[in-house]
């Protein structure tokens, strides 16, 4: 039996040292001197590149950007343009898949939509996945709105990168940029879909209940 | 010594990945469990590592390049001093798992992807999983696959020779005494996931089932009389033409019942007649080689059949085909075209234990005997011919299967 997951919360930090917060335990987790563990924060507002992004996804310049107070920053990844900002749950999963005997990154991106829809359900919002598009959906009817982004790293088998769950995110911030490069999607949060009957403290029960679904998982592989 | 780094299975349902950058050049020296590159597929970005410890020889994947499972992506010259390689990278679980790994890895959690069979296999023969080479779909280790390892253990003196039966990567020969050294001026093509599915197959088939190849010579003269009779009416009724092969299937299919020994699998130590008559039709479609199935071929009308495989054909044309399309076949017939020469014996599709080709139809002076006078008579002549897997059908039923569906298509008894 694994050692349970552990879950860290690391308040709202920069895109950079989360990366470097995150490799660091990647390292440790490699070496065997650290635990399964599921980092979740949110980023101060942030826009990050892909090597693969197309610039045409990036809709205004960075002077304009910046002077909205918005970071770019050229992330060494595949993948194409993100957003993130306050009241948008990051999640961070650095976890040694052979040792769970859970070596197929298929299998672990289909799991982390489950466990973001299980959380989410819990919030009042319908969610689901679709099948061919990494990412959970409004399950409402419409045209599809996204309220989760996934994307995962490996080195070896050791995962890092993860999910960014817009919560009360307004949607409209995500104007900046055509996300993940998807023209036909329409970004969403969870405040967006529950409208007036959102709670005040919706980012404290979506938190908990996210970390909730992760542990239950993994800490049961 | 020389190892060659593949790109790993990822995942069972992954068959390919895009270098999107090389972390070291020709001519580094490495560490073991050094990222070495950078792969991407559908969400995710993988970094392999190093397997050993060496001297970065050559890079054989440009970035961009899109590569399917188990392709070499880099050669590394292994440290003299340094341990046996671990398993060159068949998984990053194998490749990863660092010496200083948590102590309760237990091996099986790092064993690659393994079909139930195998596994059970694997273990009464004492086979280590993780020595094995997949070749089922996206690198899955079959029951074929353990029992090669099984016997190479019990001949370990066996020498470079029994290499090549292993058959263990038929589209990436390992490096070494098989593989070519490129040249000034080569061109080389990646393989596609289908490419290499196909090249799998082949050896496979070729590896487990005897095949043996019978010709029929048959006179098409009544069923081309039939198909131009209805010719017209048929294309008015149905907006396509009546080609010859609904007539081949529609007999094949009325053979296949009174035979059922070739409409078979092997199955462990048995022979599985099956009741039902599916047949594939092996289709060359600009990606390549598909085998659409026609479901319940024997509940068709001649007609039924020719609207159902110029319906596959078409779809498999235009990549539209579902994966559920392409399962299931018991039996296939191989139809080559305009272009299919005299005769030749395709391989056999498995699980399956028999496969028709179809020759070319050409007019040829044959000797008939009319009114007691032998005579030289000119008639339209196909050959037709039948693989057929030794294991499970010997030649007798063979040849009178083969000798029946001559009879049915000279009888030429349809109705349209």
């Amino acid at each position: 039996m694994a050692a349970p997951l552990r879950v860290e919360w690391l308040g709202r930090i920069p895109w950079l040292d989360a990366l470097e917060a995150q490799m660091k335990r990647v390292e440790a987790r490699r070496a065997g001197a650290g635990p399964d563990t599921l980092l979740l924060l949110e980023h101060p507002p942030v826009i990050t590149l892909g090597r693969r992004s197309d610039p045409a996804h990036l809709l205004e310049s960075r002077a304009a950007l910046a002077a909205r107070g918005i970071d770019v920053v050229e992330a060494a990844r595949g993948g194409s343009v993100t957003y993130h900002g306050p009241g948008q749950l990051v999640g961070y999963l650095v976890i040694d898949l052979a040792a769970r005997g859970a070596a197929d990154v298929h299998v672990f991106l289909r799991s982390i939509e489950a466990d973001l829809i299980a959380a989410i359900n819990k919030t009042g919002v319908a969610a689901r996945a679709t099948p061919g598009r990494t990412g959970v959906f409004a399950a409402a009817a419409g045209r599809p709105r996204k309220l989760a982004s996934i994307g995962i790293g490996l080195r070896g088998w050791v995962s890092f990168h993860g999910f960014a769950l817009n919560v009360t995110l307004d949607p409209g911030e995500f104007a900046a940029i055509v996300p993940c490069g998807l023209e036909d999607v329409a970004m969403s949060s969870l405040a967006h879909e529950l409208g007036a009957s959102a709670p005040v403290s919706l980012m404290d029960q979506t938190r908990a209940a996210v970390a909730e679904a992760f542990a239950a998982r993994w800490d049961a592989a | 010594m020389s190892v060659a780094v593949e790109l790993p299975s990822l995942g069972e349902s992954v068959v390919e990945g895009t270098v999107s950058r090389w972390l070291v050049k020709e001519g580094d020296r490495v560490a073991v469990d050094q990222p070495l590159v950078e792969v991407t597929t559908d969400k995710v970005d993988a970094e392999i590592p190093a397997p050993v410890a060496g001297i970065v020889q050559k890079i054989l994947v440009a970035e961009g390049q899109t590569v399917a499972v188990g392709a070499p992506l880099l050669m590394i010259e292994a440290d003299s001093g340094s341990d046996a390689p671990r398993k060159p990278a068949s998984s990053p679980a194998a490749a990863a798992a660092p010496q200083a790994a948590a102590p309760q890895a237990a091996p099986s959690r790092e064993q690659p992807p393994a079909t139930p069979l195998a596994r059970r296999l694997a273990d009464e023969a004492k086979v280590d999983l993780r020595s094995v080479t997949g070749t089922g779909a996206a690198g899955r280790v079959t029951k074929q696959d353990v029992a090669l390892k099984a016997s190479e253990h019990r001949s370990p003196a066996a020498g470079p020779g029994s290499a090549p039966a292993s058959g263990s990567a038929p589209a990436a020969p390992r490096a070494g005494y098989l593989s070519y050294t490129l040249q000034p001026g080569d061109r080389v093509v990646p393989m596609t996931p289908l490419r290499r599915l196909v090249a799998e197959h082949m050896v496979l088939s070729k590896r487990v089932s005897p095949h043996v190849g019978t010709v029929a010579e048959i006179d098409m003269a009544g069923v081309t009389r039939v198909r131009d009779a209805h010719k017209r009416t048929f294309e008015q009724d149905h907006g396509f033409g009546l080609s010859f092969l609904p007539f081949i299937v529609h007999a094949c299919v009325r053979a296949l019942r009174e035979f059922p020994r070739l409409n078979a699998s092997v199955l462990e130590d048995a022979i599985v007649e099956k009741k039902d008559i599916h047949i594939g039709i092996a289709v060359e479609t600009e990606k390549g080689l598909v085998v659409p199935v026609a479901r319940h071929a024997d509940r068709l009308s001649l007609a039924g059949l020719a609207q159902a495989l110029e319906d596959l054909a078409k779809r498999a044309r235009s990549k539209r085909l579902s994966a559920d399309e392409l399962k299931g076949g018991s039996f296939t017939v191989s139809n080559p075209g305009r272009h299919g020469n005299l005769y030749g014996f395709a391989i056999i599709n498995q699980p399956q234990v028999g496969i028709l080709r179809m020759g070319e139809i050409v007019k040829r002076p044959v000797v008939r005997t009319l009114d007691g006078q032998d005579a030289i008579v000119i008639r339209p002549i196909m050959h037709l011919a039948l693989s057929y897997d030794h294991r499970a059908v010997d030649g007798a039923p063979a040849n009178s299967f083969l000798h029946r569906i001559r009879e049915l298509l000279e009888e030429a008894e349809f109705d349209l």
